[in-house]
C-alpha cells in the first residue's frame, strides 16, 4: 500500500495529479467570525474565486481544503480538528484573519487556540479582516505550493531596528493591566425628577433591605446582605416585578469579596416595564456561595450557571453542577481578576 | 488465422459509410494488423456503442454539462465562472480537472459502512445507466436492433433509483438516510407519470420500435402530444434531481444525501450517475419528441448523419434543461410529491387519451 502511494505521489502519474489539485482547490469554509463575509466577498461577483477553480463547498468529505475564518476556541479547535480528519487526504489548511494567525483582538485569551497547534497550516492571510484579492492571492500561492512544491512568502518582510534600552514608543502598552484596588460603588445617590421612583422607594421599606436608592430614571439598587436574598426577591415577586434580565458578578480581590447582582423587572405590570431594579449582596471571596433564586425567576436558571463557570461562585439551589457554556478542558475560574493568562511577550520587551 | 479473416468479415459486412473519411480509411485497410483495428472501430455496433452515440460521446457530453452549468450559473450571478484552468477555451476543460483530483484523492471507506456494498454499489450502479446505449438507435448504426427499444430503455433507466437507494443504504448515515427515503419519495412520484407519458407516445405511434417512432414524425412528436411533451421534461427534471426537483441531494440541508459519506474515486462515480441518466433520459426524449435522427442530410458524412444529429438535438436539450437548474429555487418534499401525484399525474393521463385517440388503429 505504501509503495502504491508512493508511486502516485512521485511516479509517472504525479503530474497530472499536481495539476487536477491545483486546478480544483474547493473550501469548505469554518466561519468562526468576521472574516465569512469577506470569504463571501471573494466567491460572488467582482472577485469570483470560482474563476481559477476554486468552488466554495459546503461538506467536508469531498472537498480538500479548510479556510478557517476568524478566532478558534476550545470549542471549535474540535470541530476543525474533526472536520480536517473527515477529509481525504491531499488536504490543505488555510487561515485567515488576525485572530486565527496570533488571536487579534482575542490576544491571550483563556479560551483561544492558535489553529497552527491544532491542524497543520499551510498559508496564513493577515489582515483584520483580509481583503478579497488578499483570500485568492492565498489560494494562488497554494496552487504555486503545489506546482513547485515549496512555499513561499507573496509578502516583504523589514527588518526592525531596535534600540537598547528604552522602549520604542509605537509599541502597544501591555493589556494585563488590572488596577489593584478598583472602586467600585453600586448604589450611589442621584437626584432625578421621577416620581413613580419615589413612590416605589415608598413601598419597599416594608423588605427591610439595608440600603436602596435612586441611582438613575428608571434604576433602583437596593443592597440586602447574603443570606435575605431569597426573602427580598420573593417578595419582590410578589409584587409583579417576575423576570431577571441578568445576573452579574463583580470581582473585587483587594476587598476579599464578590458582589452578585440581579437586575430584575416585570413584564406584566405596565408601569414598572421600564424599571430595573439591581439586587445586589457581598459575599466573602474565600467562601463564595448564595442563594438560587432560579425556582423563584426561572429566567435567571441559565445565567447562574455561566456565573458558576466563568466565576467559581455556587448558587445554592441551582441543580447544575460542572461546564455550562465552556468546553471541559478549560481552566477553572477564568473570569476572576487572579486567573494567570498564558505569558506573552512583545518583541521590544 | 481463419478466425481472424471470419472477424474481418463479420466487421467488414456492416461497415460505416463516410465518404469523407474515405480517402484515409481506404489506405488503412491494405495494412495487414491496423485493417483489423480500423474495421472494428468502423463496425457499426461497436461505434455506436463505443463512439457516437456512446461512451465516447457520453464523456464528452459530462465535460459539456458540467462546464455550461457552472459557467451559466455564474453568467447569471455576475460571474466569469471556471476560466484560469484553460483560458483559450474558457476553461472547458475545468470539470477534467476535478476528475483528475477525484481519481487521485483517498477514499474514505469510514467504520459504520457496510463495506463490500459501499464500494460496490457505485460501481452496479453503471450498469443500468450504461445498458440503455446498447439499444438506443441512431439510424443505421445501432448497438443491438430490436423492436422492443423503447420499453427497455424505460425499464433500465427505472432501475437507477434502487441503486441509489441502496447507497444510501451503504453509507448508514443518518443524512444518507433521509437522502434515501427522499429518493424513494420522489421515485414514486415521477415514474408513474413517466412511463404513462411514453406510452401515450407508443400507442400514437402504434409501435414501441424508435425506427418506427422517427419515421411517424413528419411532424414533431412534441406537437402531436404536447401534453406528454410537458409531462416528460417534468417528470425527467424530478428523474435527474435537477434543481426545482433537487430533493434527494439538497447540498445545503442534508449535504448531498446518498452520497454524503462518499469521496474521491467513488465520489466521482456516483456525481456523474444524475447526470449520466440525464443524458440517456434526453436521447430518449429527442427520439419520441423531437424526431429523432432525422434531419437536412449531407451527401459527404454519409453514414454520419443520423448519429450527428441525435447528439446535437440531445445536446440542445441538455443545454435548456440545465438553463431551469440555475434559475428556480428549491421545492420543498410534499410540495414535489404534490405535483407528482396531483396535476402531473392528471395530465399525464390526459396525455395517454390524446395518444390512445390519435393512434387509434394502428398509429398515425
Amino acid at each position: 500500500m505504501d509503495e502504491f502511494v508512493k508511486f502516485i505521489n512521485s511516479g509517472v502519474l504525479a503530474p497530472f495529479k499536481r495539476w487536477g489539485t491545483k486546478w480544483s482547490l474547493w473550501p469548505v469554509h469554518l466561519v468562526t467570525a468576521c472574516c465569512g463575509a469577506e470569504f463571501a466577498h471573494a466567491f460572488a461577483c467582482g472577485y469570483d474565486g470560482e474563476r481559477i477553480g476554486a468552488l466554495s463547498y459546503g461538506i467536508a468529505r469531498q472537498t480538500n481544503l479548510i479556510i478557517v475564518e476568524g478566532a478558534i476556541t476550545r470549542k471549535m479547535a474540535k470541530v476543525l480538528r474533526i472536520t480536517w480528519e473527515q477529509m481525504p487526504d491531499p488536504k490543505f489548511v488555510i487561515v485567515m484573519g488576525a485572530c486565527g494567525l496570533n488571536g487579534g483582538i482575542f490576544w491571550n485569551g483563556y479560551n483561544l487556540v492558535k489553529p497552527s497547534e491544532v491542524v497543520p497550516v499551510d498559508f496564513f492571510i493577515p489582515g483584520c479582516p483580509p481583503t478579497p484579492e488578499a483570500l485568492l492571492r492565498g489560494i494562488r500561492q497554494l496552487q504555486k505550493k503545489l506546482e513547485t512544491g515549496d512555499a513561499e512568502s507573496s509578502a516583504d518582510f523589514y527588518d526592525l531596528k531596535l534600540k537598547k534600552g528604552k522602549l520604542p514608543k509605537f509599541l502597544p502598552k501591555s493589556p494585563k493591566k488590572i488596577s489593584v484596588n478598583p472602586c467600585i460603588v453600586i448604589d450611589r445617590r442621584r437626584e432625578v425628577d421621577w416620581e413613580t421612583g419615589k413612590k416605589l422607594l415608598e413601598s419597599f421599606k416594608v423588605l427591610k433591605v439595608e440600603n436602596m436608592v435612586i441611582t438613575a430614571k428608571n434604576r433602583i439598587a437596593l443592597r440586602v446582605s447574603a443570606d435575605r436574598i431569597r426573602e427580598v426577591a420573593s417578595e419582590l415577586r410578589k409584587m409583579g416585578f417576575d423576570h431577571v434580565k441578568s445576573v452579574n458578578v463583580i470581582d473585587l480581590p483587594a476587598e476579599g469579596k464578590f458582589i452578585v447582582e440581579y437586575h430584575i423587572s416585570s413584564y406584566s405590570i405596565r408601569e414598572f416595564m421600564p424599571v430595573i431594579l439591581n439586587l445586589f449582596a457581598e459575599i466573602p471571596r474565600a467562601k463564595p456561595e448564595v442563594d438560587s433564586l432560579s425556582d423563584i425567576f426561572p429566567s435567571a436558571d441559565y445565567m447562574e450557571r455561566e456565573m458558576q463557570d466563568l466565576f467559581g461562585v455556587v448558587f445554592r439551589g441551582n441543580p447544575w453542577k460542572g461546564k455550562f457554556l465552556l468546553a471541559p478542558d478549560t481552566p477553572e475560574n477564568p473570569l476572576r481578576k487572579d486567573f494567570k493568562l498564558q505569558e506573552e511577550v512583545y518583541v521590544g520587551d | 488465422m481463419e478466425m481472424l479473416d471470419a472477424l474481418m468479415q463479420i466487421f467488414k459486412s456492416n461497415m460505416l459509410e463516410i465518404p469523407a473519411i474515405q480517402p484515409i480509411v481506404d489506405p488503412l485497410m491494405q495494412i495487414p494488423w491496423l485493417n483489423l483495428l480500423v474495421a472494428l472501430l468502423l463496425w457499426r455496433p461497436f461505434f455506436a456503442i463505443v463512439v457516437m452515440p456512446g461512451l465516447l460521446v457520453l464523456m464528452i457530453c459530462l465535460l459539456y454539462i458540467i462546464w455550461f452549468e457552472r459557467k451559466l450559473t455564474a453568467r447569471i450571478q455576475w460571474r466569469v465562472g471556471p476560466l484560469e484552468v484553460f483560458r483559450p477555451l474558457r476553461g472547458a476543460i475545468q470539470a477534467l480537472a476535478d476528475g483528475l483530483r477525484y481519481f487521485f484523492q483517498e477514499s474514505i471507506v469510514h467504520k459504520e459502512a457496510h463495506r463490500p456494498y459501499f464500494v460496490q454499489l457505485p460501481i452496479l450502479a453503471f450498469i443500468p445507466v450504461l445498458l440503455p446505449i446498447a439499444f438506443i438507435p441512431a439510424g443505421n448504426v445501432v448497438g443491438i436492433k430490436t423492436p422492443y427499444a423503447i420499453p427497455l430503455i424505460v425499464a433500465f433507466l427505472s432501475l437507477i433509483p434502487i441503486t441509489v437507494v441502496a447507497i444510501g443504504w451503504a453509507s448508514n448515515s443518518r443524512f444518507a438516510f433521509i437522502g434515501s427515503v427522499r429518493e424513494a419519495l420522489m421515485y414514486v412520484a415521477y415514474e408513474i407519470p413517466f412511463i404513462i407519458a411514453v406510452i401515450s407516445m407508443i400507442y400514437l405511434y402504434g409501435s414501441a420500435d424508435p425506427y418506427v417512432a422517427v419515421e411517424k414524425q413528419s411532424i414533431p412528436g412534441a406537437l402531436l402530444n404536447p401534453v406528454a411533451f410537458l409531462v416528460f421534461i417534468i417528470s425527467m427534471l424530478m428523474a435527474t434531481s435537477r434543481l426545482p426537483f433537487e430533493i434527494p441531494e439538497a447540498d445545503q440541508e442534508i449535504a448531498f444525501g446518498p452520497f454524503v459519506e462518499y469521496s474521491g474515486m467513488l465520489f466521482g462515480l456516483v456525481m456523474v450517475l444524475a447526470y449520466e441518466k440525464l443524458y440517456i433520459m434526453s436521447l430518449l426524449f429527442t427520439i419520441l419528441f423531437l424526431g429523432g435522427w432525422s434531419g437536412p442530410q449531407l451527401a459527404i458524412l454519409g453514414d454520419l448523419n443520423a448519429p450527428l444529429w441525435l447528439v446535437i438535438k440531445t445536446l440542445i436539450v441538455i443545454s435548456v434543461l440545465v438553463i431551469v437548474r440555475s434559475m428556480y429555487a428549491r421545492f420543498r418534499i410534499d410540495q414535489a410529491l404534490r405535483i407528482g401525484f396531483s396535476w402531473l399525474l392528471a395530465f399525464a393521463i390526459i396525455a395517454l387519451a390524446i395518444g390512445v385517440v390519435l393512434g387509434y388503429e394502428g398509429g398515425i
